[in-house]
């Protein structure tokens, strides 16, 4: 009998220990985290993509970098100075031509041409600091009217028809990077990863017999709110007031910049939007949450209707906390507090 | 020889009561503790790399040298947090003590990163 357990004990430790095929590196690119988990790949293949996934993130990141010099810098010169067009990559101008499709789509909410205002408010620097702005600088920032339509591109050359277009791509670029970086793995052959940008996040296949599975950060607390299964080819992206803000004379300054009024968003804590399998999943995780998140509280399912977008969820405070009638069946709540505030949204006509 | 159970012809009512305390007890630990798994260690990372994996249960001061300085951890019995960092905004400061598994702190600015370890996290990776 003694022998019998030795033995039982024995071979459950050997299950124990034997590892699973799950390699996971993480990176700082785009100023943020850049976390990498492969699934069921030799580690050599595993780490030869996510190296390469890397290599590609940090090419895009030093490319369209706002605030060093870069390929955006230099456009961005050239549209202060007047019509003169300039040349431009391929994948610039596609991704300009895109993020212009989605800021009309978006009435305007999502607009990257107001890097001027981004910029005003001190959001271009690694490590920025509280900043009093001039409420008539904001005015006339916003007067000027910067929008995406106004760039003209032709046979990847590039000009605007309104000097005050500065190009931010922060709001669009790690979504891009995703929709990228997805494409590769497949290319490549691999079946099983999951890939994470500073919280915006895509999924390949599954975390061996069961579907990968995000935490969604609380915006006030060290923990994950709630999870969910990300299933393969879904993308998942939250715009939060947490991540990059000052705080002045008791006041939360976030980056979400209302492109209507110059200033940063208010009286919203985080917005989260989970975006089923298409070309452009990862760049919808990461677009279609500003809208929601800049639209006034009763706007927002319109807002959430004009992006597409289903399955999302909106915290504005501790005891207000609203979630779409297809993501609450998508969530799993772990903060019990949370969870009973839960409201469902009622849809957009 | 091992003891002799006496069997009574059926179960009394105090029998029933501790059977149904124990589903009460069961059901209760599990809905408070089942998503929230204490952390037993500790993986930090600076940039690419792994600074190691440590026990949480101990009490130690960590210096870890990053691109704009030194941020100092600490492990306390269970739990961790960044008691001393050399960025401006001092989030990872204010994130506070971590004590459960999947929790996790940055330091984006010193790339430190701080990831709590269960023997099952309740996901893969976070949105955030």
């Amino acid at each position: 009998m003694r022998l019998f357990l030795i033995f039982l004990l024995g071979f459950l430790l050997a299950g124990c220990t034997k590892p699973e095929p799950l390699y996971n590196t993480q990176s700082y690119v785009f100023g943020t985290l850049v976390d990498i988990t492969i699934y069921g790949e030799s580690e050599a293949k595993a780490q030869m993509l996510s190296n390469e996934i890397i290599r590609n993130f940090q090419s895009l990141h030093n490319r369209l970098h706002t605030w060093h010099p870069s390929e955006l810098k230099t456009l961005n010169q050239a549209f202060s100075q007047g019509k003169t067009p300039v040349s431009i990559q391929p994948d610039v101008a596609k991704m300009i031509a895109d993020a212009a499709k989605l800021s009309i789509q978006s009435k305007g909410a999502f607009n990257p041409a107001i890097g001027s205002l981004i910029e005003a408010w001190g959001f271009h620097h690694d490590e920025f600091k509280p900043v009093k702005v001039d409420a008539n600088k904001l005015h006339n920032l916003v007067q000027a009217n910067p929008q995406m339509a106004d760039i003209v591109i032709q046979s990847n050359t590039a000009y605007s028809n309104n000097p005050a277009v500065q190009l931010d791509l922060g709001g669009y670029a790690k979504g891009y990077a995703l929709d990228i970086a997805l494409a590769y793995l497949r290319q490549q052959g691999a079946k099983n990863a999951l890939i994470n940008i500073g919280g915006n996040i895509i999924a390949l296949g599954k975390h061996g017999d069961k579907p990968w599975r995000v935490g969604i950060q609380h915006p006030r607390k060290p923990n994950a709110i709630a999870t969910l299964d990300l299933e393969s080819g879904w993308a998942i992206g939250t715009s939060g007031d947490y991540q990059r803000y000052f705080e002045l004379d008791g006041k939360r300054y976030c980056h979400v910049i209302d492109p209507a009024t110059g200033y940063p968003v208010q009286g919203v804590e985080s917005v989260t939007v989970l975006i089923p399998p298409q070309n452009n999943a990862g760049t919808l995780s990461d677009v279609a949450s500003k809208p929601i998140f800049i639209a006034n509280p009763e706007a927002r399912a319109e807002a959430a209707k004009a992006m597409g977008v289903e399955n999302y969820l909106v915290i504005e405070s501790a005891d207000k906390i609203l979630v779409s009638k297809t993501m609450s069946k998508r969530i799993i709540w772990l903060d019990k507090e949370a969870a009973k505030h839960a409201v469902q949204i009622q849809p957009s006509p | 020889m091992p003891f002799k159970f006496s069997h009574h012809p059926k179960p009394l009512i105090g029998d029933w009561l501790v059977i149904f305390a124990s589903f009460a007890l069961v059901i209760f630990m599990f809905q408070s503790f089942w998503v929230f798994e204490q952390a037993s260690n500790l993986k930090i990372r600076q940039g690419n790399q792994i600074v190691g994996t440590f026990d949480l249960n101990q009490t130690r001061e960590l210096h870890i040298k990053g691109p704009i300085g030194e941020s100092i951890i600490v492990i306390n019995q269970g739990k961790v947090r960044f008691k001393q960092s050399p960025c401006r905004n001092q989030y990872c400061v204010h994130q506070g003590w971590l004590s459960r598994a999947g929790q996790v702190a940055i330091c984006l600015p010193n790339q430190i990163s701080l990831q709590l370890m269960g023997e099952k996290s309740s996901y893969d990776s976070l949105n955030y």
